[in-house]
């Protein structure tokens, strides 16, 4: 099942790294932050209270609260889709699969003492932090750049997986708080460029460099 | 031990006071002036009863398993700390009166927590005995006097001085690290260990690379170049600190390396004392081109430091052919010409910043007649000078004779040591006779003859706090060249250092000629005092009226009949032209009648026109090159980050 899960979680990454329009990528990545939320379910041997509780919040924020948020922000600058990205969909999609396959051979070069028996969680997770990484510089709105924060976070939390302990989650409580609070931030941020520039495309900054 | 930790404690306090009260201007000061001082007096006493006793006190403290405090204090040490406490004292009470502007309460409380910073990480990099300490100590003092030179940020010819200070500071550090590196890598020690067990060749090494460091500190010729930019642009207190004290740990350095590598190489002494040589004349010709009072002081430590590095040369060479004389001759003089440097050249910081502070200018082209409203400061300015020229009566005389006998004891060796001592006995005569010149230029110009303008003609003599440090160290000065024996003995004491198997010796085997030196003086004294008298009562029946300077009975004489600087200093320069390159702006008469004329002319330094601009021309093409990096696009630096992290997964 956890394999699954986890081939589902790299199907989406290059789903999000296909779609040009905004509101397919926010129901992408809820739908990412479900599945990378309810994972511990399946590959912690025992289920405490503790555990449960920690999935339900991160549930509550990964799928529903930062979703329903970055959804208010598009509404409000009202840009429906990615125009012009920097590298291009297909070619994108291309790139996807060549991080995967970089990110297996990464992940044998690793000899983690695994405690989950899932060789594939960190290949995923490599592969999720990565495309993360490329969806922020590939892309030029700033919300799909909001996403691949998210997705980045998302990696982040898989390998987490791998070197925490059962119960030592106060780390990831760490992280996701981070993450709210960055992603309330980028809303207000964005809101700000767009106001300024009168778009959020995040090439414009470039006027602010210095000399 | 205790006194040690008791007077940084003292002085600690004195930089942390001012940012409880520095709403209180005056409290302040006067709160933080009494702290630091009396810290620093304490230390000067305490170092000085501390140099009879030959014992080395040892302290480690274990911070952290690698950061380890450890502190060795020797006589050669004590002997430094004299010298910045000392100067650190004087130099506190002259920023009393210095600092007066007391809309820049703050500015002024943060200047005087990095001037208690400044004086602690000197006595931690004179007593560390391990790399780490001394690297954190280094660091420390490079970078509180980078801000404490930025001072008048609001100008931005001082941040640019500030950064060519620090720019030449940092590659100074770069090579000083680079030969710990080396060190570390034979001795597999971080402490400061006797070297004298690894391979010659690799000594060779470590002593030219922290050769060039500490000489980039020291302002050696041709790494000088932050000199002149850093003293005027500092308040004139710092200034005095910076060349009077700061400057000496590149010599300190090289002492000390030299201590531990137990070096015994003919070439390296020779060439110590050509770069001595050659910074002494330089400096001081460059010295005499300068009309910016404090880029003429600045150029002088240039020269003073040639000395002091010719002084360390002849006794390296000493060293090697065995001529006990020669080695004793010519490390002293160098040790007590640099207490005597950091004595003279803060006096005349003092004075220039007390003339500057009350003149509103730095060029001796407007100032004129100065000593007939600024008696003190003019006449302190002229013991300096005194000094600093080396006439003797004064302390600078001791020291230079001092070398001048380790020269002389160079001429019974073999023919190549005799060429070089005679090089460093002509340059050293040469490089007096210059500084005089240098120094009559400046006392003429300045202080002699009318004012050449209205900021001139008012100025007033500077608060008594300013005057205090200066009376202070002229009457050190003049000690010093009275009674020189004493302070030879101190000298000796850091001497001893240096010889690992001293021979045991009586001051009188060598240095009997101190007490004719004093007797000559009070002879001196004596004839002087008749001679005023006489002169009291011949001329006390006397009329005598005033007229103006240099009017040689000229009805009308106007202050522009005066001699100036440069028509005085230019037939001096002329002779050595090779080395200073002159930059003249002129417009020809070209009309019957000719519009307003002017004349400009300028000296370039060699060293900057062609060794460090060539290297900054250089940097600057392969720099600009690089320069797509940064192109503002965030999208391929994150890109960047995304690059790295692959490479860094890969390679693991």
């Amino acid at each position: 099942m956890s394999n699954l899960i986890l081939t589902l979680t790299v199907l989406m990454v290059l789903f999000c790294l296909g779609s040009s329009r905004l509101l397919s990528i926010i129901y992408l990545i809820a739908f990412q932050g479900f599945l990378v939320s309810v994972l511990p379910f399946f590959i912690n041997d025992k289920i405490t209270i503790s555990v449960i509780l920690f999935i339900l919040v991160t549930l509550l924020i990964k799928s529903f609260l930062i979703p329903i948020f970055l959804y208010f922000v598009m509404k409000r600058i009202t840009i429906k889709r990615e125009i012009e990205p920097i590298i291009g969909y297909n070619g994108s999609v291309f790139l996807g699969l060549i991080i995967i396959i970089i990110s297996i051979f990464i992940g044998n070069k690793f000899n983690f003492h695994i405690n989950h028996h899932n060789t594939f969680l960190f290949p995923a997770g490599i592969t999720t932090l990565t495309s993360g990484i490329f969806l922020i510089i590939a892309r030029k709105k700033a919300i799909t750049q909001v996403i691949g924060y998210l997705m980045m976070e998302n990696g982040i939390y898989l390998l987490g997986l791998i070197l925490s302990n059962h119960n030592l989650n106060i780390i990831e409580f760490g992280i996701l708080l981070d993450l709210l609070v960055g992603v309330m931030l980028m809303g207000i941020v964005l809101h700000n460029i767009n106001k300024t520039f009168d778009d959020i495309d995040t090439t414009l900054l470039k006027s602010l460099r210095d000399l | 031990m205790g006194i040690f930790k008791l007077t940084i404690f003292i002085i600690l306090i004195g930089g942390l006071i001012p940012f409880a009260t520095y709403k209180n201007f005056s409290l302040m000061k006067i709160l933080s002036v009494l702290f630091i001082s009396l810290g620093s007096l304490m230390g000067v006493i305490d170092s000085l009863f501390k140099l009879n006793n030959k014992e080395i006190y040892n302290v480690t403290y274990k911070l952290s398993d690698i950061f380890i405090v450890a502190l060795s204090i020797n006589n050669l040490t004590k002997f430094f700390m004299i010298i910045i406490y000392l100067i650190s004292f004087f130099s506190v009470i002259y920023s009393f009166h210095y600092l007066n502007d007391s809309s820049k309460a703050l500015r002024t409380a943060l200047s005087y927590f990095l001037y208690s910073l400044l004086i602690i990480s000197m006595i931690f990099v004179v007593s560390a005995n391990n790399i780490i300490t001394f690297i954190f100590s280094w660091e420390v003092m490079s970078l509180t006097s980078y801000f404490l030179v930025i001072y008048n940020y609001e100008d931005f010819e001082t941040i640019k001085s500030g950064y060519i200070y620090l720019i030449f500071t940092h590659i100074g550090a770069m090579f000083i690290y680079s030969a710990f590196g080396i060190m570390f890598a034979y001795t597999n020690s971080l402490n400061f260990i006797n070297l004298s067990l690894i391979p010659l060749n690799i000594k060779t090494l470590i002593f030219i690379l922290s050769f060039i460091g500490f000489a980039s500190k020291a302002g050696l010729f041709p790494l000088h170049i932050w000199l002149p930019y850093a003293h005027p642009a500092a308040p004139s207190h710092i200034s005095a600190i910076m060349s009077g004290v700061m400057i000496k740990m590149g010599i300190y350095g090289i002492l000390k390396i030299y201590t531990m590598l137990e070096f015994n190489s003919i070439i390296t002494g020779y060439t110590v004392l050509a770069f001595g040589v050659i910074s002494g004349v330089l400096g001081v010709v460059y010295a005499l081109g300068q009309s910016d009072l404090k880029k003429l002081l600045a150029y002088h430590s240039v020269e003073n430091i040639g000395i002091i590095i010719t002084g360390i040369g002849i006794g390296m060479i000493g060293q090697y052919e065995k001529n006990f004389a020669m080695a004793l001759f010519g490390f002293t003089g160098a040790i007590l010409h640099t207490l005597n440097h950091s004595i003279f050249k803060s006096l005349l910081f003092f004075g220039a910043g007390s003339v500057i502070h009350n003149t509103k200018n730095r060029s001796i082209e407007q100032m004129g007649g100065l000593l007939k409203n600024m008696k003190v400061s003019g006449l302190t300015f002229l013991v300096g000078s005194l000094a600093i020229t080396g006439l003797p009566m004064f302390n600078g005389f001791i020291s230079e004779l001092i070398i001048y006998f380790g020269s002389f004891q160079g001429l019974k060796q073999l023919p190549l040591t005799q060429f070089a001592s005679i090089i460093a006995i002509i340059s050293l005569a040469v490089v007096g006779g210059l500084a005089l010149a240098c120094f009559t230029k400046v006392i003429g110009v300045a202080f002699l003859g009318e004012p050449r303008n209205d900021n001139t003609s008012n100025a007033k003599e500077s608060g008594i706090f300013m005057l205090i440090p200066m009376i202070g160290l002229s009457l050190i000065c003049l000690t010093i060249g009275v009674f020189p024996k004493y302070f030879i003995k101190i000298a000796l004491y850091g001497t001893e250092t240096l010889f690992l198997n001293s021979i045991d010796f009586h001051i009188n085997d060598y240095f009997n000629f101190s007490t004719s030196i004093t007797n000559i003086s009070l002879l001196f004294f004596l004839i002087l005092t008749i001679l005023f008298t006489l002169k009291y009562f011949c001329y006390k029946t006397k009329k005598i009226h005033n007229t103006s300077t240099w009017s040689c009975g000229f009805s009308k004489p106007t202050t522009r009949m005066q001699y100036t600087d440069f028509s005085y200093a230019f037939s001096i320069i002329k002779f050595y032209k090779p080395f200073v390159l002159f930059k003249s702006d002129y417009k020809k008469i070209d009309k019957i009648f000719p519009n307003k004329i002017e004349y400009h002319l300028e000296y370039l330094d060699i060293a900057e026109k062609y060794i460090i601009q060539n290297i900054a021309k250089f940097l600057d093409l392969f720099f600009e090159k690089l320069r797509w990096i940064q192109h503002g696009n965030i999208h391929i630096y994150i890109g960047y980050i995304l690059i790295v992290l692959i490479i860094l997964l890969l390679l693991i």
